[in-house]
């Protein structure tokens, strides 16, 4: 059976959990060592940004059509709810157009995974979690110098009301999550996410596809394969809220880090 | 130690299913309160919501580094 890949190699007698020969896959880095289908994908998901952008906006009708009225609804949202109900009024139009285009193409990488014909969530190679991670780093770290000086880190570590006693572990504590948990957790969380769902939803269909086909060994057993397709297809609508979550969570948490970074007062 | 080194190739696995408990924990625990507010503040609700996926993907996030390094140390 050619899709069993990679684990039919590996002997179940002797290692508990077949690792499949491909998982430093994942932790590939796009741009390095010629075109390949991640960096394809990529280019894909920014002319559709793109076109979702250029498409939505681009006339100023009176009445607008269904998919412009969509765009409109989700440009507003992002602006109103996300950019400027958290960094605030001024800051937050600066920022905006940064976060619409992460949410945008982020959910476009998300949804590549569930799209027919893809079946490729260019999100779940760590590269691309990272380097976004990273840019939203550099801005907050920037901006943070930028608008407190110096007594950025103070206050970063700082946090007013500190006993003095505890001031050492704090600043430790604080100087840790701010520059390294962070962008951390915010690469690896859209990563681990999307990686979970694919591995789930490939192991859910296939096992459905290989039991189903296999009707003439096993005879009715193969009504097994049935209920994974079904479970298969449920977690396809749970995939469908992840990839949209995921997305809305990474743009939410950005905009909080820079906001934490602008108004020290918070 | 002879008896870790039995199952060493499933440490990984119990470690991650370990580590899933806590956030596990958290993360009901913000949903749960969080459906509180929401039913006692419906008004809220936007605002209850947005806090909540930011505390959600906090608490969420102990798990998913397990997840990680259960594919670097598998």
């Amino acid at each position: 059976m050619e899709l069993i890949l990679a684990a039919a190699e590996c002997d179940p007698t002797e290692v508990i959990i077949c690792v499949p020969g491909n998982v430093n896959e994942l932790f590939e880095l796009p741009f390095i060592g010629g075109v390949n289908r991640t960096m394809l994908l990529i280019a894909l998901a920014a002319v559709i940004v793109i076109g979702i952008l250029w498409f939505g906006l681009r006339k100023r009708s009176l009445v607008p059509s269904k998919f412009e009225a969509a765009v409109e609804s989700l440009v507003l949202y992002m602006r109103d709810e996300v950019a400027v109900g958290i960094i605030g009024p001024k800051d937050g139009l600066t920022f905006f157009p940064y976060l619409l285009a992460l949410f945008l193409f982020i959910l476009v990488g998300n949804l590549f995974g569930l799209a027919p014909f893809i079946n490729f969530p260019i999100t779940s190679r760590i590269g691309i979690p990272a380097f976004l991670a990273l840019v939203t780093w550099f801005i907050f770290v920037l901006m943070g110098f930028k608008r407190q000086g110096l007594a950025y880190v103070g206050h970063l570590l700082w946090p007013p009301g500190v006993p003095v006693a505890l001031k050492p572990l704090v600043g430790i504590i604080e100087f840790v999550s701010t520059f390294f948990v962070r962008p951390f957790s915010l690469a690896v969380r859209l990563f681990a996410n999307l990686v979970a769902g694919h591995v789930m939803l490939t192991l859910l269909l296939v096992s459905g596809y290989v039991f189903v086909t296999s009707v003439g060994d096993i005879g009715a057993k193969a009504l097994v394969g049935v209920g994974w397709f079904a479970l298969g297809l449920g977690i396809f609508a749970l995939e469908m809220l992840v990839a949209l979550l995921q997305a809305y969570i990474f743009t939410l948490l950005s905009a909080v880090y820079i906001q934490s970074s602008v108004h020290p007062e918070h | 130690m002879e008896g870790l080194g039995e199952i060493s190739g499933s440490l990984a696995l119990i470690g991650y299913g370990l580590g899933a408990i806590g956030p596990g924990i958290g993360v009901g625990l913000v949903a749960g309160n969080a459906v509180q507010a929401m039913a006692r503040q419906p008004e809220a609700a936007g605002m209850v919501r947005t806090t909540m996926f930011i505390g959600m993907a906090l608490a969420e996030a102990l798990a998913l580094f397990g997840f990680v390094l259960f594919f670097l140390a598998a």
